[in-house]
């Protein structure tokens, strides 16, 4: 019975017009048998036996006020050392000695100076929700899942930057969403749009919440009622079609459940943002994320074959699941970082492929950065990338080595010391200076090894040395451990953030210099007195260019408004970024915190175009979440100045 | 025991006991030396703070870099294209280029010149002033930042000086872009290379070769911060002691790694370096009335050693405050507008090309402000405006009233508090002894000395013409502080109504600033600002009286205004003298004016002058200086008064008759103009022939 319902409900999805077809093909497969249960409160189509790993009531499993699960934290021990707690990671339940000296050394945490967050924010100091009694009463007719509890609405006001964080430990939110829903399907989709359309709602879709460009944040003169569209309970895999190696599943899957679930099958999407483990499938279309391994499965633009929107005007989908078309100006490309202010994204065709049989992880060390970037430059160039290859400077390779858990093997510290003594020493590397390359290789046996080898060889001609697996590891482990490590810095007065670009190959370096300099003097000028943690590394390589992660932390102690302070100073970075020809972001997206840079990234036209296709789609701007282009003026003037630049030099 | 009974905590009570070792915020290098072992000073140990970002590097290798850049490469290859040259050819003639061009800063070499100039400074001076709080900057900024140091540029020795100072104060030794005249002397040539002089042909014009590897030469240097970066942003001495308007070809090509991103930043420093006597006066007065200077070579030197036995007196040295480029450009300019194209090949933007012009002029106003102003350039002035001599004691009352105005202008004045003024202006006018004296009833005269043995004149007229050029220096050096407020007393002084209102003041004010604009530096579009508060500093210090926005004429024209007018009235006059020459003296084909290359006009303007003087129709000498004539013509040009065109690749200029016809009528009206007699002017047989006696 269920699972009839739940064919039906695909074919419904599909218009019908697929079921014959897929029923030819022997191989598709309808998962969703495995799946079924009743929910009780769940309208249709949510008879799953394994409930989403992410509740509807997000704050019972995740922390309300930082990152992660409430189970896994750092925090200082009785002996005065850094361990983290829990059981879901490799590091839960370890120590890590170098971490707290590092701080100190780093940063200047002092460990009596504490900033506890406030105790959770109580319904007193929640706003009370805006109620289109009309919307309410018609949505109640269609027992959709809803919720006006104060905590469910908080969870959703915001995404992790900086700014929400810090205003969740310590002050409070004026303009929230009035409403969550949680629609079970497609239709459901549909039929919320509807209704808000009808009784000009605003609806802000919300999918793990991982966002980091304020893109959650709800306009603070909206007077309409918000709906918060949370599409957690959207989390089926629809088919999967292994003849054409595709996948179908509805938008609020997470990363994590989506991975382990195809795994049982053998097979991978391989899109692995940092964020996999909360961040949801339709949320990475519509911020156009990027994975970790894109060099072996693609961004997510590469990975997209077929994407269904919910828009105020209908449904915007394609007829066909093609490799390839020529057919106009791509529609998946309005969907494809619209950052949900076109509409929802419900359903998501991806590519798949087979589950690599190895995996390993390696690192070189370069004397200095300039080396590490002129070898990436070169795997990029003769495009032999394995599935991650990142550069971290000096000053992350040293916090990556203060995060190295107690070892209990004299063994293990003994050959430490060897391996250091070597590149120090015979090496001739200065430890201050030396630059550390991390790698992921994927593939069969025989793949990984012949990568390894060119890539080796290639390091070779830079004077960089193989580092082994455990650097490695350790420098992915890095990037997953960072937004957990912001929540104890959080607890030592210290703001911390991460921010991306991308920048073609020839600014790349000075690019990384420029920036990390322009940070500190912007510190040293606005009377921070600590020394600022500022890193890089060139996380991604393309043919024409690289992706660069940036972490920026201060210590601000004697300073009254530090969330404004970082924020004038991140805003000084970017203008940097830039001015040195990098981009806007490379994959976090705009959001609100970017969009004074829109108009000078894309021009007039661009801009114009954007708000031309948005007032087509959603002209009462019901997708109001004012992201991206939505409420910047236009009319502008054309910039002369632009085509000076291609007048021939004195050459 | 006799002070016992003074207070203990006084050492020196009597003024005179007291060095000027150190006043106000500068501080003598040079006593020490006086002192101490020379030797010991060449070989100390030097701990030189290094720019953060440096990867270190040897000449070579900075050669090298260069070669093998993009620029230069892309450079090489447009060149094969055009010239159909083989590669190598190509390459090698930018090899060449490049060694004619790069320094070869050695310490070794660095140590021996160190000792060879303290010798001569010992010799040659009493004291060398250095502002000790602008070298703690600069300490401070060499680790942060890639440095451009840009003195003021008024003597030869600016660059020693400089490079001496740096050695002094253990900073890293700058490197210097110089002209390429001294390459000629030998071992001269190779010292200076080996100290840090790199060489540049005063004009590449359209070689883009040797465009791109200065460019690159230069830039690779600043984006490494191998070492401070010197250069003259006037682009040569200052033969006037004035300073000259700012070129920007080394500016924006020094700039340029900041606007495309190379470099976080950039910092600028501008030097002020004052002389109380400048070694090359006399050369610099032959050069302006057209004696060419010897051409530099080691006999020359040699020759010139007896100069040691001379006294030049103070110098002093001002490090302004450094300029972030960075922070001067906030707003200004948008460097993501380079993003579109390789940073090798596209050319700076308009924003940029305005900003770097804006901050060529503020760099010379720095170079103004930070000016030392001696006794005896105020003397000079009141010397200039009162030929027939002046008595001492008269002399020292008007300078005294030169110096209070000249204070509240904001010049920094070195006048010896401890001194009698007096006593000051005989020890100044022992220091000219080549210029003035004084004769038996204290009265100041101006000396005839023979001129320097290259300059060959024997003509009383050019001789006598030389002194007052050389005092003219020495006045030159302070024009800067009254030149604004001069231009409003001159419109005053010279207008026939009762009242002015502002905006015919301002009307007069900009057209004087327009003629004026090449002798004088002004900031462009700034004429509103400098007039407003040149009229407030005028009516504050009560040399102008203003009533309902009109002056009150009457009121106005008193001592201070006439002596601002008389000041610069050799200026005007010699404007007027150039457009006279220009508009009666010219021959025209059909209707046209006959056009003539710059040197000849101006050469043929000078002999009128000359004839003017001899037949006493005029009376400043200084109107035979080339160097006005040439600033008069340029600021023609730019007023329409004079056209330029091309003909075989020089420059040929004509009179617009028209135009300069208003300009002069104009002008005439700012100073009493002679009655011009009519003469005609042949420069093939040296003769100006006067039509008709007056």
């Amino acid at each position: 019975m269920a699972t009839k319902n739940a064919i039906e409900d695909v074919a419904h999805n599909e218009k019908s017009r697929l079921s014959g077809e897929m029923q030819s093909l022997g191989k598709i497969c309808n998962i969703e048998h495995k799946m079924c249960s009743n929910s009780g409160e769940s309208s249709n189509g949510g008879l799953d036996p394994e409930p989403p790993s992410i509740p509807k009531r997000r704050q019972e499993l995740l922390k309300w006020n930082g990152w992660g699960y409430k189970d896994s934290k750092f925090f200082v021990n009785k002996d005065g050392h850094v361990e983290f707690t829990g059981e879901r990671y490799r590091i839960s339940g370890s120590t890590m000695p170098g971490l707290r000296d590092w701080m100190t050394k780093t940063i200047g945490i002092s460990l009596d100076q504490k900033t506890p967050s406030q105790p959770e924010i109580s319904a007193a100091n929640i706003p009370l929700p805006v109620k289109n009694e009309s919307f309410v009463a018609d949505l109640r007719k269609t027992s959709i899942s809803n919720s006006d509890d104060c905590q469910d609405r908080l969870f959703r006001a915001h995404g992790h930057t900086l700014h929400e964080i810090f205003l969740l430990r310590e002050g409070k939110f004026d303009r929230i969403p009035d409403l969550v829903i949680w629609p079970a399907s497609h239709d459901e989709v549909v039929k919320v749009v509807e209704l808000a359309c009808k009784h000009n709602v605003v609806v802000i879709p919300f999918g793990g919440g991982t966002s980091v460009s304020n893109a959650l944040e709800c306009p603070l003169e909206e007077k309409r009622m918000i709906v918060s569209l949370d599409t957690s309970q959207m989390n089926r895999i629809l088919w999967v079609d292994e003849k054409n190696m595709t996948m179908r599943a509805e938008c609020g899957i997470i990363g994590q459940d989506l991975e382990r679930k195809l795994a049982e099958r053998g097979l991978c999407t391989g899109h692995e943002p940092d964020s996999m483990e909360f961040s949801s499938l339709g949320g990475w279309v519509a911020t156009r994320a990027s994975g970790m391994k894109k060099n072996i499965y693609g961004n997510i633009e590469d990975l997209l074959v077929h994407v269904k929107m919910v828009t105020p005007r209908g449904v915007m989908e394609k007829n066909c699941q093609v490799p390839r078309m020529s057919c106009g100006p791509d529609i998946h490309h309005f969907i494809l970082g619209s950052e949900g202010t076109l509409g929802v994204v419900t359903e998501v065709t991806l590519k798949v492929r087979p589950l690599p049989p190895c995996k390993k992880y390696g690192s070189i060390v370069f004397p200095d950065f300039e080396c590490g970037v002129k070898c990436m430059r070169e795997v990029a160039k003769q495009r032999c990338a394995p599935a991650s290859i990142r550069l971290m400077d000096n000053e992350q390779f040293q916090f990556g080595h203060a995060l190295k858990v107690e070892s209990k093997s004299i063994l293990t510290n003994f050959l430490d010391g060897l391996k250091k003594l070597y590149i120090t020493k015979l090496k001739g590397f200065d430890p201050m200076k030396l630059a550390v390359a991390t790698l992921l290789f994927e593939g069969t046996k025989e793949e990984v090894a012949a990568k390894e080898k060119r890539v080796y060889e290639i390091a070779a001609m830079f004077r960089g040395i193989p580092g082994g697996a455990d650097n490695g590891e350790r420098g992915y482990m890095l990037t997953f451990v960072i937004a957990y490590l912001r929540d104890i810095a959080f607890d030592y007065y210290v703001v911390a953030e991460s921010f991306e670009t991308s920048v073609p190959w020839d600014r790349c370096l000075d690019l990384c210099q420029n920036v990390k300099e322009r940070l500190h003097r912007e510190c040293k000028d606005n009377g921070i007195q600590f020394p600022p943690y500022i890193t890089c590394r060139v996380t991604q390589t393309y043919d024409s260019g690289a992706c660069v992660y940036f972490y920026f932390a201060f210590n601000y102690r004697g300073i009254s408004n530090p969330v404004h302070l970082y924020e004038h100073i991140e805003t000084c970075g970017r203008e940097e970024i830039l001015a040195n020809g990098g981009s806007i972001s490379h994959h976090h997206g705009v959001g609100k915190i970017r969009k004074q840079w829109l108009r000078k990234t894309i021009g007039d036209i661009g801009l114009g175009t954007l708000q031309a296709v948005k007032q087509y789609i959603d002209p009462n701007n019901i997708f109001g979440n004012n992201n991206l282009m939505i409420g910047q003026n236009f009319g502008g003037v054309v910039q002369q100045e632009a085509a000076n630049v291609l007048l021939p030099s004195k050459l | 025991m006799a002070e016992q009974s003074r207070n203990s905590w006084i050492s020196k009570d009597d003024p005179k006991l007291v060095s000027s070792r150190q006043k106000d915020m500068f501080e003598d290098i040079l006593e020490e030396r006086k002192l101490n072992s020379d030797l010991r000073y060449c070989f100390k140990t030097r701990d030189e703070p290094k720019f953060k970002l440096n990867k270190a590097r040897t000449p070579a290798q900075i050669k090298e870099h260069v070669l093998n850049s993009d620029r230069v490469q892309y450079a090489i290859e447009q060149a094969c294209m055009e010239t159909k040259l083989p590669k190598s050819d190509v390459t090698a003639e930018a090899c060449a280029i490049l060694d004619e061009m790069a320094h070869n800063l050695r310490m070794g070499a660095v140590r021996s010149f160190a000792f060879g100039l303290i010798k001569i400074f010992k010799a040659l001076y009493q004291r060398i002033y250095v502002n000790v709080d602008g070298i703690q900057k600069i300490r401070g900024m060499v680790k942060e930042y890639p440095i451009l140091l840009m003195p003021s540029h008024r003597s030869y020795m600016d660059f020693l000086l400089m490079s001496y100072v740096f050695y002094h104060y253990d900073l890293p030794l700058p490197v210097i872009a110089a002209a390429m005249d001294f390459l000629g002397m030998q071992f001269v040539g190779w010292l200076l290379r080996n100290s840090g002089a790199f060489y540049i042909r005063r004009s590449f014009g359209d070689d883009h070769l040797y465009w791109a590897v200065f460019t690159e030469y230069v830039q690779t240097q600043i984006c490494n911060g191998d070492a401070p970066i010197e250069f003259y942003v006037e682009g040569t001495r200052s033969r006037t002691s004035k300073s000259y308007t700012p070129k920007f070809g080394m500016l924006s090509a020094a700039l340029e790694p900041y606007f495309k991103s190379h470099i976080p930043d950039i910092m600028v420093v501008p030097v002020s370096i004052s002389y109380d006597r400048i070694l090359e006066e006399s050369l610099y007065a032959y050069e302006l009335l057209g004696v060419p200077k010897p051409k530099e070579s080691t006999s020359g030197l040699l020759k010139a050693r007896k100069i040691l036995e001379e006294d030049f007196g103070n110098i002093h040295i001002y490090f302004g405050e450094p300029i972030s480029i960075r922070k001067y450009s906030e707003g200004l300019v948008d460097r993501s507008l380079h993003n579109l194209a390789p940073r090798y090949i596209a050319s700076l933007t308009n924003q940029e090309q305005d900003l770097i012009k804006k901050l060529g002029h503020h760099m010379i106003l720095t170079h103004q402000k930070h000016m030392v102003v001696s006794p005896w350039s105020m003397m000079a002035a009141v010397l200039m405006q009162s030929q027939g001599g002046i008595s001492l004691r008269q002399l020292a009352k008007e300078v005294e009233w030169v110096k209070r105005q000249a204070s509240n202008m904001g010049a920094y004045i070195d006048w010896p508090a401890s001194e009698s003024a007096e006593t000051v202006l005989r020890a100044n006018i022992k220091l000219h002894h080549n210029i003035v004296r004084v004769a038996e009833d204290d009265v100041v005269e101006l000396v005839r000395v023979a001129p320097p043995a290259h300059a060959k004149a024997t003509d009383a007229l050019m001789i006598t013409a030389g002194q007052h050029l050389m005092l003219s220096l020495y006045r030159n050096h302070i024009l800067h502080v009254f030149v604004r407020p001069a231009m409003i007393a001159i419109s005053v002084n010279t207008c026939n109504e009762e009242k002015l209102t502002l905006d015919d003041l301002y009307n007069k004010y900009s057209f004087l600033e327009q003629l004026l604009s090449k002798d004088f530096v002004f900031v462009p579009g700034h004429t509103k600002d400098d007039f407003e508060l040149s009229l407030r500093t005028l009516t504050h210090t009560s040399g102008v009286v203003l009533e309902e926005n009109e002056v009150v004429i009457g009121k106005s024209t008193n001592k201070l205004t006439t002596f601002y007018s008389q000041m610069f009235e050799p200026f005007l006059l010699g404007y007027w003298i150039l457009c006279q020459y220009l508009l009666s003296n010219h021959p025209s084909v059909a209707g046209k004016p006959l056009a003539k290359t710059q040197k000849i006009l101006v050469k043929e303007a000078q002999m009128m002058t000359a004839r003017l003087l001899q037949e006493g129709v005029v009376k400043h000498y200084e109107v035979l200086s080339l160097d006005m004539m040439n600033n008069g013509l340029h600021a023609l040009y730019h007023m329409g008064g004079v056209s330029k065109e091309r003909r075989d690749g020089s420059v040929y200029m004509y009179p617009n008759t028209r135009q300069l016809s208003n300009i002069t009528d104009q002008l005439a009206k700012f100073i009493d103009v002679p009655r011009l007699p009519s003469v005609s002017i042949n420069l093939h047989s040296k003769t100006v022939t006067v039509n008709a006696k007056l």
